[in-house]
């Protein structure tokens, strides 16, 4: 089996002649059809700096920035959060259905400081929470460390980070949730498709070895303990 | 100088005269080929059926409209003509033909006034309706279909095309046959599949070559050329007997299911051919299903054994093929999944191995093999990167209700992708045909997606 | 009444697998049907197609294929003195929406019961006596057997296209199947699909200890299939998105692949999507029903639908919730055991173990629904009550239905949840994982049943399910039992770490991570008027021409997948539409 003629290459990454538009093209007709939510070509995106938010505050978005840096950091092998785009996910996921629980049951009344056990009790939606928790664990990170939580150094991120994970943060009942939420979220914005906003490049399917949207497998159902080769491909047709 | 100038006139003069009498000449209409008794009247339902057979309301439904109505496009090379009304309203469809009238139509191409009807409406083939069926459908459409008032668009020809005494020079040379049928296979089953084929399932239509002034080369079975291959509104219609026959690999019993359910164990019928099962063939009866399968079957020299039954019923469980000798390398190639294979697998792989596998055979009865794809081989390339781009439906029929529907790949595929893929499927599993190029699939995108829902599909085998 | 509609002969609630097995059998009859359904429609091109569904986000983790919880939801208490408050986000089971229902978003693992579990009461007092039934264990016989309903399994299985090996042909025990199975007239419609490496591995270990594995039985079709109907399945690839999502490839057995499209052409057939039935309307006398009032989302208005026969074949929550706000059957009362509608709710328990092999492949992303391998050598007939101290079995088994990096990503235990230890762990330890789990029953009790919510509300202002419910020892004895052997199995496996998930005997029911959507009970057939509102046709005892499918009618959970008893019961009550009802309208028993 030779390459047909017309596409010599048999490599193709990102940067293949004739992506780029491609790209262009399909995320503003999904966009246009609604199918899925508007994105932009990979490659094209701007620098998370000058990303257009639709829900974070300025603030906001520089806690977020920091925290998700500590979540899933840079260093090391596989793409961090921030490579990942996570913060754009994040912010893109809280404007739109899921931040403000248009699905959920949110009918009063609420007890937020039922057993957890019982699930959200929370009257606030995600994206309220998240303005309104933000604040707060910041005024604590100044209380405690002096300064906000952004520019704490790395080490004293991780120390604020455990006490909100560990409760030892006092917030309102309500908000008791935050750090699951923040750290479940980053966890889907590194690993959900690109078409979401995060996994940028499918860096991070890459990292451990999950091919992505690509959904079948039939032939290997037999090849035992061997490990899979083929990069991944997202819903828009990026190849890794 | 003036010798030549006069040999022009007297040329000229002669072409006067000889479209003065194309225009002018009463035309004259064939007699019924079979004198029926007076009081002779059609079984009930046999006026239906014969419409079945004979697909009238695929052609002459639009997308949407009333049945019989008319009004849909039927493109061509030279601009686009709409169907006409054959609801019996007196104004606007054939409401009060008489009987001679309706089969100077079927027979001769002739309208009630005596004006040629576009040959897109297949009288060569109709010509061989027996008297019983002509007779049976005029019953039909005169006090069974519902009249609907309703005018067609003019045709969109340019001139000369839209003069329709040209129609007349031209069934001149096309309508030399003699109209009635003339079964030839010495079998009363043969002989009724030779029938159904030749007369009002009108395959040479689209399954025969044309000729140089294109008529149908082979309207009947004794002609050499009968269903070896023709094209239609840019589709290869695959050559039905011969070396090159999509067929003659085909036990009958798959041939049957794919005339009654448009599909079977390698092949699913999108397009023409879809539309031809969806309004003709899944509602014949079983014998005459049969009849047709082993009448194909019989002219190409096959054996034409009768099937025990149509489609098979299930409960029926069919494994997937495994790639065969031909097929092995590109399927072993496929299943290493090396990040090294060239980019039409990888678009294979991302795309489309999902449901035809890395075998490139598919699953039977509902997802079509690729190799020795008639479709994937054709020189006309259009109806396979549409389906690409566009996607295709195989529509449910009361055997097999359910509709096969593959989604599109516009938005997810550029033009180097499918030009990649779709040369990948052309030499992949054995197969042999030329690579596509991105500027080709470019066009094909360009020219956008068929206005109709199946208007440019294409048969997918 | 804003509406009122032209009659119609049959009424069906909810267009999932067991509305379209009424509207079948019941076209079949020449009635004229109208079903009604809550969601919007599916099919599989283009709601279900490549590559849009393949979207872990939106389908894994935002639910966007199930019922809204703002559409409806429940509340949840785990006694009777905490205060119920609404599952407001899915968690512990996910309900479906739209044609299909969750015969769309289901995995497609297909079982049938026991022939024990079927008359359990009978079956653990013959043995051990009814004194080592606890005494707030309401456990019963079905008042009907395993051996009335087989040919009605296998119906099920033969028009589901389910794929399988049999293990009991005709009390024929054959290599390879399930010997602790039910006897089965004729084996499955398909041949088993093959396995991945965790089940080749787990297979070889099981065997090694004496025990009989076989792979999973269910709807993920293992060549391409026809059944009765003309309706087609393509050989499953294993795509790896299998529960949560519909299946783009039309190989998971769903009404869509299997019943719909020939339902669809029947010219006495009809549906209606953004139908919500609102309630069961009553004649007069109160001995039949006259129709339902739905609220129709196109118009918003409501719209009575007289008809002479309503089938309630919503899932079992809105079923249970129709009948105590329509007043069919008596409420169920814990406090005097009185009562009927709402009793012996029931559920499912689960647990596993992780083993992390650093050397070995799995590729989890090769999966499909009903993958695995399982044996049940401690299933409900094989274990010794008496001497184990609880009611109750399980199966076991290894699966991989999906390597979906979101939800799917075990880690060893110690492992941080974040930071440069968690982006470290999941590259080394993502396919380098396999488990084993138990699936086990969960008997009924007094104190655990359904009725209406006193405070919450849906969006139409009628009150929420109210669920109480919780884990009681005799369950929890069982699933530690098993957790020791599974245990006891993973080690013989010899793997680099592991890491056990069960349930203590302190553990009560939590709400939020997912366990199964096999909620049983409330709708329960019995023998007597007295024992539940059902009779064995599932027919209202009170209403005639009312009947009720689904896993409601359980009298207690088995210890399978309730599919197949779904299946099984709605063709039995199908049957008995069809031959005695519609010739004799009134009650069958």
């Amino acid at each position: 089996m030779t390459a047909p003629p017309q596409n010599p290459k048999p490599h193709f990454p990102l940067s293949h002649p004739g992506r780029r538009q491609f790209l262009r093209v399909s995320a503003a007709s999904f966009a246009a059809a609604g199918l899925w939510p508007s994105t932009v070509a990979a490659q094209d995106m701007p620098p998370l700096k000058d990303y257009p938010r639709a829900w974070l505050t300025e603030n906001e978005w520089v806690f977020v920035l920091a925290a998700v840096a500590r979540l899933i950091p840079s260093d090391g092998e596989g793409p961090g959060a921030i490579e990942a785009r996570v913060p754009v996910f994040i912010d893109r996921e809280l404007a739109g259905d899921f931040g403000a629980a248009t699905d959920w049951y949110m009918e009063g009344p609420h007890q937020p400081d039922a057993p957890p056990e019982l699930g959200w009790q929370s009257p606030l939606s995600p994206a309220d929470i998240y303005r309104a928790a933000i604040p707060l664990f910041d005024e604590w990170c100044v209380s405690r460390h002096g300064t906000a939580f952004a520019d704490l150094d790395a080490a004293m991120q991780d120390e604020a980070l455990t006490a909100l994970e560990g409760g030892d943060v006092p917030l309102p009942p309500e908000l008791r949730d935050f750090f699951d939420i923040l750290l479940t979220n980053t966890k889907e914005g590194y690993f959900s498709d690109p078409i979401h906003g995060g996994n940028h490049g499918m860096a991070a399917w890459v990292h451990i070895g999950f091919p992505g949207a690509r959904a079948h497998y039939r032939e290997w159902v037999g090849r035992h303990n061997i490990p899979y080769p083929l990069g991944p491909v997202s819903i828009s047709g990026e190849r890794a | 100088m003036k010798t030549v100038l006069r040999l022009f006139t007297a040329l000229a003069l002669v072409a006067v005269l000889f479209i003065a009498g194309l225009i002018w000449i009463p035309v004259s209409r064939t007699p019924a080929s079979e004198a029926l008794p007076a009081d002779w009247a059609p079984e009930p339902g046999a006026g239906e059926y014969a419409m079945r057979a004979g697909d009238c309301m695929a052609c002459h439904t639009a997308e949407g409209g009333a049945d019989f109505a008319g009004g849909r496009a039927i493109h061509s090379p030279l601009g686009t003509i709409y169907t006409a009304n054959i609801t019996p309203d007196p104004e606007t469809g054939i409401g009060g033909w008489t009987l001679d009238q309706f089969r100077a139509a079927l027979v001769d191409g002739l309208s009630a006034d005596g004006s040629h009807l576009y040959p897109a409406m297949p009288y060569e083939n109709y010509r061989l309706l027996t008297e019983g069926d002509i007779r049976a459908l005029h019953t039909y459409f005169m006090e069974e279909v519902q009249p609907v008032r309703i005018d067609v668009p003019e045709p969109d020809l340019p001139f000369p095309f839209n003069q329709r005494w040209g129609i007349r020079a031209l069934n001149w040379l096309i309508l030399t046959h003699d109209s009635g049928f003339n079964g030839i296979m010495g079998d009363k089953v043969l002989d009724r599949g030779q029938y159904l084929v030749e007369g009002p399932g009108h395959c040479a239509a689209c399954h025969s070559p044309r000729t140089a002034y294109m008529g149908q080369d082979g309207i009947t079975a004794d002609q050499p050329a009968f269903l070896t291959g023709g094209y239609i509104d840019g589709q290869q219609a695959p050559a039905l007997r011969g070396p090159g026959s999509v067929i003659r690999d085909w036990p009958t019993p798959e041939l049957t299911a794919f005339l009654a359910t448009g599909r079977n164990f390698a092949a699913t019928a999108n397009g023409e051919m879809g539309l031809v099962v969806e309004h003709s063939l899944q509602y014949l009866t079983d014998a005459d299903i049969i009849a047709m399968a082993r009448f194909l079957k019989a002219l190409d020299g096959q054996p034409h054994d009768p099937p025990e039954m149509t489609v098979p019923r299930g409960p029926l469980a069919r494994p997937a093929a495994q790639a065969d000798a031909r097929g092995e390398a590109t399927a072993r190639m496929l299943t290493e999944s090396s990040p090294d294979m060239p980019l039409g697998a990888r678009v294979f792989m991302d795309n489309c191995a999902q449901c035809h596998f890395v075998t490139g055979r598919g699953s039977p009865e509902i997802f079509p093999a690729l190799q020795d794809n008639s479709l994937v081989l054709s020189d006309e390339i259009t109806p396979l990167v549409s389906i690409i781009l566009w996607g295709a439906t195989v529509e449910g029929t009361a055997q097999r209700p359910m509709p096969l529907v593959m989604q599109g790949y516009e938005a997810r595929l550029s033009d180097d992708d499918i030009a990649a893929l779709t040369s990948f499927l052309r030499e992949a599993w054995g197969n042999d045909a030329a690579p596509v190029s991105p500027e080709a699939v470019r066009d094909i995108r360009d020219d956008g997606p068929p206005e109709a829902r199946q208007d440019d599909g294409a048969l997918m085998d | 009444m804003a509406r009122q509609d032209p009659k119609k002969e049959v009424v069906i609630v909810g267009l999932g697998w067991t509305g379209a097995i009424m509207g079948m059998e019941l076209a079949e009859e020449g009635l004229e049907i109208l079903a009604l359904e809550r969601g919007p429609d599916r099919r599989t091109v283009p709601e279900m197609k490549y590559p849009e569904m393949i979207d872990e986000l939106s389908q894994g983790e935002r639910h966007k294929m199930m019922q809204r919880p703002s559409q409806s939801t429940i509340t949840i208490r785990r006694d009777l003195h905490e205060t119920a408050l609404p599952m407001r986000k899915w968690g512990s089971f996910l309900l479906g929406n739209g044609v299909g229902g969750s015969g769309v978003h289901w995995n497609g693992q297909n079982w049938r019961p026991q022939p024990v579990e079927m008359g359990l009461r009978s079956y653990v007092t013959d043995r051990w006596g009814a004194a080592i039934i606890p005494e707030d264990m309401t456990i019963g016989d079905y008042p009907v057997t395993y051996d009335n309903l087989e040919p009605f399994f296998d119906r099920f299985e033969y028009v589901a296209g389910i794929s399988g090996i049999a293990g009991n042909l005709n009390g024929e025990i054959r290599e390879g199947g399930n010997p602790f199975e039910g006897w089965r007239s004729r084996d499955y419609p398909m041949p088993a699909l093959p396995v991945t490496y965790n089940g080749a591995k787990f297979a070889e270990a099981a065997r090694a200890m004496g025990y009989h594995p076989f792979p999973r039985p269910g709807g993920n079709a293992s060549t391409s299939y026809v059944n009765e109907y003309g309706m087609q399945m393509g050989a499953c690839n294993f795509c790896g998105f299998c529960e949560r999502y519909g299946c783009y490839q039309y190989s998971k057995s769903s009404p869509q692949t299997t019943i719909l499209a020939a339902l669809f052409r029947k010219p006495n057939f009809s549906y209606r999507t953004g139908a919500e039935v609102l309630r069961v309307e009553m004649a007069a006398d109160g001995l039949t029903a006259t129709g339902v009032t739905y609220f129709d989302e196109d118009t918003g208005e409501e719209v009575f639908q007289p008809a002479d026969i309503v089938i309630l074949a919503a899932y079992q929550i809105e079923n249970v919730r129709l009948m105590l706000i329509s007043g069919i059957g008596q409420p169920y009362d814990p406090a005097t055991g009185k009562g009927v509608t709402g009793k012996n709710y029931g559920y499912q328990i689960t647990g596993s173990t992780s083993m992390f092999f650093r050397d070995e492949h799995f590729n989890p992303f090769v999966g499909s629904g009903i993958n695995g391998v399982c044996i049940d050598d401690f299933g409900m007939n094989a274990i010794d009550f008496g001497a184990e101290g609880f009611i109750g079995g399980a199966y076991i088994s290894s699966a991989q239905t999906n390597g979906q990096p979101i939800r799917s990503m075990p880690l060893p235990e110690n492992t941080p949840e974040w930071g440069a230890g968690w982006k470290s762990a999941i590259a080394e330890w993502y396919g380098h994982e396999m488990s084993i789990s138990h699936h086990a029953s969960v008997m009924s009790y007094r104190g655990h049943y359904c009725d209406l919510d006193p405070t919450y509300r849906d969006r139409h202002g009628r009150p929420l399910m109210r669920i109480t419910f919780d884990w009681h020892p005799n369950e929890l004895r069982l699933n530690a039992f098993l957790q020791e052997k599974i245990e006891a199995l993973a080690r013989t496996m010899q793997p680099d770490l592991m890491k056990s998930s069960y349930k203590d005997f302190d553990s009560r029911y939590d709400v939020r991570p997912y366990q199964t959507t096999h909620n049983t009970g409330g709708a329960i057939m019995s023998q007597t008027p007295e024992g539940g509102p059902l009779n064995r046709y599932l027919q209202a005892w009170d209403k005639h021409n009312v009947f009720v499918t689904g896993a409601g009618a359980f009298v207690q959970n088995t210890q399978y997948n309730p599919t197949g008893l779904v299946g099984g019961l709605a063709y039995w009550a199908a049957d008995a539409i069809r031959r005695q009802y519609l010739r004799n309208p009134g009650p069958l028993v």
